[in-house]
């Protein structure tokens, strides 16, 4: 046999071998309901009885008759367009100045992560409301300096940009992830820029940055697929009902809602599907940009 | 380095070999301590005693304290019935219906369910729950104490599916230190709605603008507040064919009321109302002192109670309508069994030992409201706390007003957003009330019409 | 000690300011949290200040003795083996598929790489009703083998992109450095990615801690029977929004679950933030 052959062979033997966890759970274990959920989209299925198949009837009634479904997509977008560049830029820039060689921040860092230990709790509701609510700590310094005050976070114009500020607040699982990033950078590049005279402004531009594009790459898809798919938010000022007038109805909530509270699963998975396209063209558009940008060490 | 990641890898594998066993040890030890074996063999212990164990499960929605009252009634049960084992489920409301869901959808619904009227409709419409008539005729449950109003309050499209485990009514509560407080007048039981206008003016005037009368009850859930006042007009939210049962002019009168006492400031603002909306109990507006007037089931009324350090919690009627009818309907907490269970007969003696027998009834008290069964209604009677057995009363006092009520049909989770995403719309000044009217029959109508 | 105060003059002091300013947002619910676990039930939303007017000890007992003799500490205990195989899983599984995306060369790579971050993008709403049906045939209901099972065959794209990226920024001439010592790709993973790829190791190590600690969706819809129950169901036992809600004794066993957290994030950002890099560039 053609030498060149076998090699190419054991090469796909060894990828496959590393690659077959993965593998076998995609057939075994995630295929299966990802492609249920395909079914369904295509039919009236209220869980309780077996799904009937009504083709495109969901899509349609989605995409030109359900005005809460473009609003919640609405919500969403706005949603992942505001908070996830904030989030990321908030995290890398606590990382960098915990980063540096200052005693004490082993500390901090730890604190930094707190918000983000708390998730969607409730310890973080109260907080919220006592910071944006009707009688909140905003409007207390608010009207301290003569301004009026204004309910926050049960207000329409402004309840998601309360929970849009909760999103930066919690930075914590990126900028974790920039501290491990910027701990493989290697310490004698930045001695050789010192040598050159650069200075920690340029140092940044020209090595740190660069060097951890694939890292902030990485955040920024992951951070833009859960966005997309924010959920529990919800629950911190309208308990998930995605009040007031639908401003914090973010898509899966009301997916959620349609599929567990309205018994319309079907329509829940069309729903699904409609996200998984969004999501899948923005990152591929990610990835597209990425060529220009993301420097890999290869 | 590698040294270091070995060890961590050693440790974290000989963990999951601990938990291999545990879990195996985990599956075949089962449930509490049941194995009282051989006391008293009772009666009733049925015609599947060929010596066989029987497992059925159990599930309900709960807070702490239900769950170690439930616990304990399910474990008198085992020692009653030691062929049947009891396997509990529980959670709170949301878990337990999103739970729920999804154990019928995928073919593994408990035995006996706990229900309410929220959702029957949605699970009886679609077949999943077992016609109790059938476990009557054998014998197993035993009805022959329920009035029949309490059964016909069971009943979905004339099929018996849920037994009552507790009656309860609703009604508007007050809490006497806060109105003597103020230097108001308690409201009469059959007050009106100008008197919940009037005391409301009341609360604001007296408490200088400080309280409110009461929280925006224009909107939320369909029921019991709104059906309430369409059922005292004369109409109902549905009719028994699944279509809307109320006139745009209920709606639209409807609406206009909570919209004037809003613009008179006797409700909090749309902004307020949404920052308590759906809140526990022990942040609402009612318990942190900020309006006067609430409503809630009578049963919840020793809840209320526990929440102030001084004073009472009193009930009245739902406000009436002068020369409008009685807008009273039973409502309560329910059992049903499921139409995927291997086991209704056993499933059934549960139920009947539930809310049948001494033993149960003694430590369920009226946790979920009055005992359905007329003997056990007294029976637990003498064992109330006060607040307990003001609810009580409170609940027979006005049970004779009520008239039988059709369920909702299929989709109206639906028809309640669209009810409340109207209201709300009116109160942050976004439609009028013709405007919201129109939009919630439109999008009503639709939902039904299917 | 002349570093610091040299630090200190460099006009460090107005970072540090800030960094405690910020550190105090941060922190300010856990403090108010923890003070709230030692308020009776009442007196939680009445008094809102971080001092408590009448301070109690109750909500840890009530809490701790959870439901039907099963205490609190069982619910630690089947949470830290439950976390236990969940973090081994994700590492061995998540690895092996982030080496064989990142370094190796295979048909179908880049088709395999797409789908696994398209299966990160259907919410799993939709996919939890025909998986929990799955589990039920494999008679897996009421057991952790839906929560962990999973974890061992990668279904967590996030970790494995994560790996990818990192591995990706390892320099392709220490390859060749093993390869040249006679090493094939099995001494390449275990000897060079997998010792350089820690701190991506460490970082799946404590998402997967704090992610399976905070889960609830899953574990209430696999796990009903109170023996196996975890902290965060223990946690949700305590609220019912048609009921009573014992605040106090979920603000207590909420700081409590808190502990782990934070001692396994303390801990291991060591091994995150320092000497990682100089440490293996060199071995």
């Amino acid at each position: 046999m053609n030498p060149k052959l076998i090699n190419v062979l054991k090469r796909n033997a060894v990828g496959y071998l590393f690659l077959s966890p993965w593998l076998l759970g995609l057939i075994g274990l995630s295929a299966l309901p990802i492609l249920a959920s395909l079914y369904f989209s295509f039919t009236r299925y209220d869980m309780l009885t077996a799904p009937d198949w009504i083709g495109l009837d969901n899509y349609r009634e989605m995409l030109l008759n359900d005005q809460k479904w473009r609003n919640s997509l609405k919500v969403t977008l706005i949603y992942v367009l505001l908070g996830v560049p904030l989030q990321l830029v908030f995290a890398l820039s606590i990382a960098l100045m915990l980063n540096r060689g200052i005693r004490g921040l082993r500390i901090y860092r730890a604190i930094y992560y707190v918000p983000s230990l708390f998730g969607g709790s409730v310890a973080v509701a109260l907080l919220w409301r006592q910071l944006f609510g009707g009688e909140g700590l905003v409007n207390l310094l608010l009207r301290q300096i003569g301004l009026p005050g204004h309910n926050w976070i049960a207000s329409p114009d402004t309840a998601l940009y309360t929970l849009i500020v909760l999103k930066i607040w919690q930075f914590g699982a990126p900028m974790v992830i920039f501290l491990a990033a910027l701990k493989q950078v290697p310490t004698e590049l930045y001695e050789a820029s010192r040598i050159d005279g650069a200075g920690r402004w340029k140092q940044f531009w020209r090595i740190t940055l660069p060097l951890i594009t694939p890292i902030v790459f990485f955040n920024v898809v992951m951070q833009t697929i859960q966005a997309f798919q924010a959920f529990t938010p919800a629950y911190i000022v309208s308990r998930g009902t995605g009040g007031p007038l639908d401003s914090t109805l973010f898509y899966t909530l009301y997916l959620y809602q349609k599929g567990f509270t309205h018994f319309q699963m079907g329509y829940a998975a069309s729903m699904a599907w409609v996200l998984l396209i969004v999501i899948a063209f923005v990152t591929a558009m990610l990835f597209l940009s990425a060529r220009k940008w993301v420097y890999y060490q290869e | 380095m590698r040294t270091r990641l070995k060890a961590f890898a050693i440790i974290l594998l000989s963990a999951v070999f601990v938990l291999g066993l545990a879990a195996c040890g985990g599956g075949k030890s089962n449930g509490n301590g049941e194995s009282a074996g051989g006391s008293g063999n009772t009666a009733q212990s049925g015609d599947s005693g060929s010596g066989e164990t029987v497992e059925i499960r159990f599930t309900w929605w709960g807070d702490t304290a239900r769950n170690d009252l439930y616990n304990a009634i399910v474990d008198r049960f085992e020692e009653e019935y030691p062929h049947i084992k009891v396997k509990r489920e529980f959670g709170g409301w949301a878990d337990y219906w999103d739970r729920l869901a999804t154990q019928s959808a995928g073919g593994n619904a408990p035995d006996v369910v706990s229900m309410h009227q929220f959702y029957v409709a949605d699970y009886a419409a679609r077949g999943a729950l077992l016609d109790l008539q059938t476990v009557i005729d054998s014998g197993e449950l035993d009805v022959s104490l329920f009035p029949e109003a309490a059964l016909d309050s069971g009943r979905v499209n004339g099929t018996l599916v849920m037994i009552p485990k507790g009656i309860t009514m609703p009604g508007w509560v007050y809490h006497t230190a806060t109105l003597d407080k103020l230097g108001i007048a308690y409201p009469d039981i059959n007050w009106t709605y100008d008197d919940l206008i009037a005391i409301s003016r009341q609360v604001v005037e007296k408490s200088g603008g400080t309280m409110w009368g009461t929280p925006d009850m224009g909107g939320g859930q369909l029921q019991p507040n709104f059906r309430y006042f369409v059922r005292q007009n004369g109409e109902d939210l549905y009719t028994e064919d699944g279509k809307l049962g109320f006139s745009r002019d209920t709606l639209v009168k409807w609406w206009s009321m909570w919209k004037q006492m809003r613009d008179e400031k006797l409700i909090p603002d749309a902004a307020t109302s949404a920052e308590y909306d759906g809140v526990p109990l022990e942040q609402n507006l009612f318990v942190t002192g900020k309006v006067a007037l609430y409503q809630i089931p009578a049963n919840q009324i020793y809840l209320y109670e526990q929440q102030f350090p001084e004073g009472e919690i009193h009930m009245v009627r739902m406000p009436s309508l002068p020369g409008g009818q009685n807008g009273e309907y039973l409502e309560g907490a329910y059992l049903s069994i499921t139409a995927q269970s291997k086991h209704p007969k056993e499933a059934a003696l549960f139920i009947n030992f539930f809310v049948n027998s001494e033993r149960s009834l003694e430590l369920f008290k009226v946790e979920q409201g009055s005992p359905a069964n007329t003997d056990m209604a007294e029976f637990v009677k003498p064992l109330l706390a006060a607040p307990q057995a003001r609810a009580v009363d409170f609940i027979q006092t006005v049970i004779p007003y009520a008239t039988s009520a059709a369920y909702a049909p299929a989709g109206a989770t639906e028809v309640e957003a669209a009810f409340k995403d109207n209201a709300t719309a009116i109160a942050f000044g976004q439609k009028t009330v013709e405007q919201a009217a129109d939009d919630f029959l439109a999008a009503a109508n639709r939902i039904l019409g299917q | 000690m002349q570093s610091i105060l040299a630090s200190w003059k460099n006009s460090k002091w107005p970072t540090h300011l800030l960094i405690i300013a910020g550190a105090f947002i941060m922190i300010y619910p856990l403090f108010w949290m923890i003070s709230a676990s030692f308020k009776p039930n009442t007196e939680i939303f009445r008094n809102t200040s971080l001092i408590p007017e009448t301070f109690t000890l109750e909500n840890y007992r009530y809490g701790w003795k959870g439901l039907s003799g099963v205490t609190f500490g069982h619910f630690f205990l089947n949470t830290f083996m439950l976390v236990a195989a969940c973090i081994v899983g994700n590492i061995l599984s998540c690895s092996m598929a982030a080496y064989a995306f990142a370094r190796l060369e295979f048909a179908l790579r880049r088709v395999w790489f797409a789908l696994m971050l398209v299966t990160m993008m259907l919410p799993f709403h939709v996919t939890i009703i025909p998986q929990y049906i799955m589990f039920n045939q494999l008679d897996m209901i009421n057991t952790y083998w839906p929560l962990i099972l999973p974890k061992y065959f990668a279904a967590e794209g996030f970790f494995v992109f994560l790996m990818v990226q990192f591995i990706r920024s390892i320099p392709r001439e220490l390859d060749e450095a093993v390869k040249i010592d006679g090493g094939g790709p099995f001494m390449l993973y275990g000897y060079l990615i997998m010792p350089l790829a820690l701190p991506a190791i460490i970082t799946t190590t404590i998402f997967t801690f704090i992610w399976t600690w905070n889960d609830f969706f899953a574990q209430m819809l696999y796990i009903s029977e109170l023996k196996l129950y975890t902290v965060s169901l223990g946690l949700r036992m305590f609220l019912d929004a048609m009921g009573q809600n014992q605040w106090g004794a979920m603000f207590a066993m909420s700081t409590l679950s808190l502990i782990p957290l934070f001692v396994i994030f303390v801990f291991f950002q060591r091994y995150l933030i320092e000497g990682i890099a100089t440490g293996s560039l060199k071995g």
